[in-house]
């Protein structure tokens, strides 16, 4: 989990720019580390959308010998099926990228929501809901999603219900102690004093100023839901009507990929996971640095000041 | 607030969240579609075997008296019985916990040391390329599935270090001659590493993230000046001031990476097949055996919950400014 | 004449940005501080008396560039960089920093934040230099026993005692004080003063009293030195730079210090605002706020003497030198 710790956010003028604005203005989209992040998944994105359908063919389709090893014809050789790897690679891209995105939106939407309300409303919601959060954060959350997997059956939708309800509370927490923060801003108060009804102050004038660092955190969701993704396909637990990249590292697994020395069937699909969760990682956390002020300079360094001759030239 | 405050509070704590561990496992269990009995698939399984199983297992009665039964059992450290095995589920688990344990120590300890190195190195060094590139093979063995990270372990380097990939013991040995001690400790060892490697790797970088920013921000602190100004070197101070301030947080995160750990070593287990918790928890399922699986999962969220407690006490005794 | 006991000769600070560029922070500063003397610098944020006094301990980070000479009882700490300056740090100048609230490390005990320094230089071990920690907490005026506590248990005014009780560990010749007082009520800030005064007499230790806070200066140092815009623009014994000041920044400064005795006085405060130290000064880095510019300071006025000990950086003085 994110250990994220929101020190303040950054000033903001009495009437907030729209968010858009805000965001093209930010320095997280000119931030490298961003773009390429975000280049990345958009490639994987792009591949996952696109790919399948330009398939020529169904990807688990036998095409060679079991475990040939790469060729001009198959660059990823092929699995214990004998289908091409590239395109079990590619189809595999869509539904692991769909239960990344699915899921870290239900996380998203669940953290965002209990964070809203109990940094909004404070008090006794704000005690119940984070003692929620606390027993929610205690308990293992894969051995809970392996266990509930395995009770409640094995349907896509169940996995991103799975994944989505366990990865909330740092979601949760963050946002609270943003709401926090806002709420107490001079333009929320004033809004209130001139008889805003707590919808419209949440809507109109909470909800901007917190779903920069929602959006920021649900990239860093996206990670962890195709992370556990593969956990849960891994045992077994996973659609068995789908591929993804989980499916293909247990296909390889069980299929003693090891004993045939099939290195390609198990690297390409844990790469791409690597891969996927580093650009989201680097995205998500580029935008939050972006959002929370720099660490102070540090007194320590190897290197020391300089000495300089002065006037130049003198000796 | 003083220091018996706070400890009385954490404990109660721990308590509460047991108890919600406990119910929620409870909860878990009985709510799955088809209880534990009807899943059964075994040549006696009659309807009529069934219904007796039931009435043995105390499915026919109300939620609630379910509850009270299953406390009950609980308080006596009952956990039900395997439906395969029909031995006690503490008797099943036991061998698996005393392999597990030491396994995931041994984990625990390699992402620690190497965290802690490469975190101190990258805020020694903070803003070079030594710095940049600790972080991202950090980040990059963090974002690697720890199961496929465990399969290139196998692939390349298993057989590169004439290391064991499967199980905790050598099956050959003790059977032609009496194995000393210290062979069986070294065998058991070897079939450990590969494993508890594997899961170093994958978490050193959250532990070495933690560090460099801890460490970075003690190094920010006006007393690192200060020790500068008394003429402390760059080791002592980092030593003797900084290093101890920015491990606060790693005990911390010790406990709070328990969580992360045993996401990833159920299926680490899984792929070296080591007998332990994991990979029990993985045939429970495969086998429909549910109270297995209820047991190991309530030891699991109670031992997660245990060592959050004493990560909690432990910040509390090293950092005498926490209240709560 | 003695020796003075520290001599800076033309000292600048150079500190790379972010863009290339660089700031230039200290502009070629020369003072000088005999044994037993209080010595007080001042001047407004950012005019450059912090990063001078960080500069003579070395201090600085590894963006700054220094040039100059510091000579510490005859030996130039700055010759050869941290490898000149290192064995000096605490034995011979040790300071008190802005805000001693920080300079201890929260999680350990104060005591074994002073016998560290007595240990490193070795000016006592063990149980002598515990003592020893005693010792100099009672002549902070902290009982002895409080040295087993931890910073947070301190009040800010006793944290400050104690910082400077460690400053005193090595037995320097001299203490540099950055705005020790800043943070503090007022009723702490005159213990404090007092207390740096009766050491610096008990001891014979010299003091740079690093403050923008004209009245203490007034109260506690025999000379003074004005910095602005990285520049000193007058240096004497206090009470000329208060009565005869020959730098008008001096005069408004000292104006612009409210007098709790002279109710009626307006309050001057200088209009405008420093001039930019990342980009070279034309001239006379006050003209655009002085109320005495005239042609001359289109030109950089140099230090000159116009008194006893009392120099002065303005066209003003030209023909009036002594």
């Amino acid at each position: 989990m994110t250990t994220a710790e929101l020190v303040e956010a950054p000033p903001v003028p009495v009437a907030p720019p729209s968010f858009f604005t805000r965001l093209r203005r930010s320095p997280v989209l000119s931030s490298r580390q961003a773009l390429v992040g975000l280049g990345i998944l958009l490639l994987f994105v792009l591949t996952g959308i696109f790919g399948p359908i330009a398939l020529p063919h169904d990807a688990s389709l036998k095409v060679g010998p079991v475990f040939q090893s790469p060729s001009l014809a198959h660059p990823l050789g092929t699995d214990g099926g004998g289908a091409d790897m590239l395109y079990l690679l590619i189809d595999g891209a869509s539904v692991s990228l769909l239960v990344g995105f699915a899921a870290a939106a239900v996380s998203a939407v669940i953290g965002g929501l209990v964070g809203l309300l109990a940094g909004f409303f404070g008090g006794r919601t704000d005690i119940a809901l984070m003692r929620l959060t606390d027993y929610f954060l205690v308990i293992p959350d894969i051995p809970l999603m392996i266990v509930v997997a395995a009770l409640f059956g094995r349907s896509l939708t169940n996995i991103i219900l799975i994944i989505g309800a366990i990865y909330w509370t740092s979601t949760a927490r963050l946002i609270r102690a943003q709401t926090k923060t806002v709420r107490e801003r001079v333009y929320v108060r004033r809004a209130r004093a001139l008889g805003a009804g707590n919808t419209r102050l949440i809507v109109r004038h909470v909800l901007p100023q917190v779903t920069p660092l929602l959006i920021a955190n649900t990239v860093l969701l996206i990670a962890y839901a195709i992370f556990a993704e593969t956990f849960i396909t891994f045992l077994g637990l996973g659609d068995p009507s789908k591929i993804s990249w989980g499916r293909l590292i247990e296909n390889a697994f069980q299929d003693d990929a090891i004993l045939n020395n099939a290195w390609w069937a198990i690297v390409p699909p844990g790469l791409a996971v690597t891969v996927v969760v580093l650009a989201c990682t680097m995205t998500g956390q580029a935008m939050e640095d972006a959002m929370n002020p720099r660490l102070r300079a540090g007194h320590l360094s190897v290197r020391r000041f300089r000495l300089r001759r002065w006037p130049p030239g003198s000796p | 607030m003083t220091g018996l405050d706070y400890v009385v509070k954490r404990v109660f704590f721990a308590v509460a969240t047991v108890l919600v561990a406990i119910t929620l496992n409870f909860i878990l269990f009985r709510a799955a579609p088809g209880d534990a009995v009807s899943a059964l698939r075994c040549r006696q399984c009659t309807a009529q075997f069934k219904e007796y199983e039931r009435k043995q297992l105390g499915l026919d009665k109300s939620k609630w008296e379910q509850y009270w039964l299953y406390l009950q059992d609980l308080a006596h450290g009952n956990l039900g019985s395997s439906l395969r095995t029909e031995k006690p589920v503490t008797t099943e688990l036991w061998a698996p916990i005393e392999n597990t344990l030491p396994m995931i120590a041994l984990g625990t300890f390699f992402s620690i040391v190497l965290g802690i190195v490469a975190g101190v190195i990258s805020a020694w060094r903070r803003g070079t390329a030594v710095d940049k590139a600790g972080l991202w093979t950090s980040l990059g063995f963090y974002s690697m599935p720890p199961q496929w990270l465990g399969l290139i372990a196998v692939l390349f380097v298993a057989g590169a270090l004439g290391l064991p990939t499967s199980g905790i013991k050598d099956p050959t040995l003790g059977i032609l001659s009496n194995p000393s001690t210290w062979t069986v400790i070294v065998d058991r060892l070897k079939h450990m590493v590969l494993p508890a490697l594997t899961i170093g790797l994958v978490l050193y970088g959250e532990y070495a993230l933690i560090v460099r920013s801890a460490m970075l921000e003690t190094l920010g602190e006006d007393y690192i000046l200060t020790a500068r100004a008394k003429g402390l070197s760059n080791w002592s101070t980092v030593w003797r001031h900084g290093l101890r301030n920015a491990l606060l947080p790693v005990i911390t995160l010790v406990a709070l990476s328990l969580g992360l750990i045993i996401g990833g070593f159920i299926t680490i287990e899984y792929v070296f097949s080591y007998p332990g918790i994991g990979l029990a928890v993985v045939e429970a399922i495969d086998q429909r055996d549910y109270p297995v699986l209820q047991g190991a999962f309530l030891l699991l969220t109670l031992s997660v919950i245990f060592f959050n407690l004493v990560a909690d006490l432990l910040y509390f005794k090293l950092d005498p400014r926490v209240t709560e | 004449m003695k020796p003075p006991l520290l001599q800076v000769e033309d000292l600048h600070v150079w500190f790379d940005l972010p863009d290339g560029r660089e700031l230039h922070a200290v502009r070629g500063v020369s003072l000088r501080v005999a044994e037993g003397e209080r010595f007080g610098l001042v001047g407004e944020s950012g005019c450059g008396k912090t990063t001078t006094i960080l500069a003579l301990m070395g201090l600085l980070p590894p963006t700054a560039s220094v040039a100059g000479r510091v000579v510490l009882g005859g030996e130039d700490m700055l010759a050869r960089g941290e490898r000149t300056l290192a064995p000096h740090r605490w034995r011979d100048v040790a300071m008190v920093f802005q805000g001693a609230m920080n300079a201890f490390n929260p999680v350990r005990r104060i005591g074994a934040q002073l016998v560290e320094p007595m240990e490193l230089h070795g000016v006592a071990e063990g149980a002598a230099a515990r003592r020893r920690a005693g010792e100099l907490l009672e002549r902070v005026g902290i009982p002895a026993a409080r040295a087993n506590a931890y910073p947070h248990e301190f009040s800010g005014g006793m944290r400050q005692r104690a910082a400077i009780a460690m400053a005193l560990a090595c037995n320097p010749k001299l203490l540099l004080a950055d705005e020790p007082t800043t943070a503090l009520d007022v009723m702490v800030q005159a213990q404090i003063m007092e207390l740096l005064v009766a050491l610096t007499n008990e001891l014979g230790l010299a003091l740079v009293l690093v403050t923008h806070d004209l009245p203490i200066v007034a109260q506690t140092c025999k000379t003074a030195a004005v910095m602005y815009a990285g520049e000193l623009a007058e240096t004497g014994p206090v009470e000329t730079l208060y009565h005869e000041p020959r730098h008008p920044y001096t005069r408004l400064l000292f104006a612009a210090t409210p007098d709790l005795d002279d109710v009626e006085g307006e309050v001057v405060a200088i209009p405008g605002a420093p001039p930019r130290l990342d980009r070279p000064i034309e001239g006379c880095p006050f003209r655009p706020r002085c109320d005495r510019a005239f042609a001359a300071c289109v030109n950089a006025p140099r230090l000159v003497a116009v008194g006893d000990g009392h120099l002065a950086a303005c066209h003003l003085n030209a023909g009036v030198a002594a």
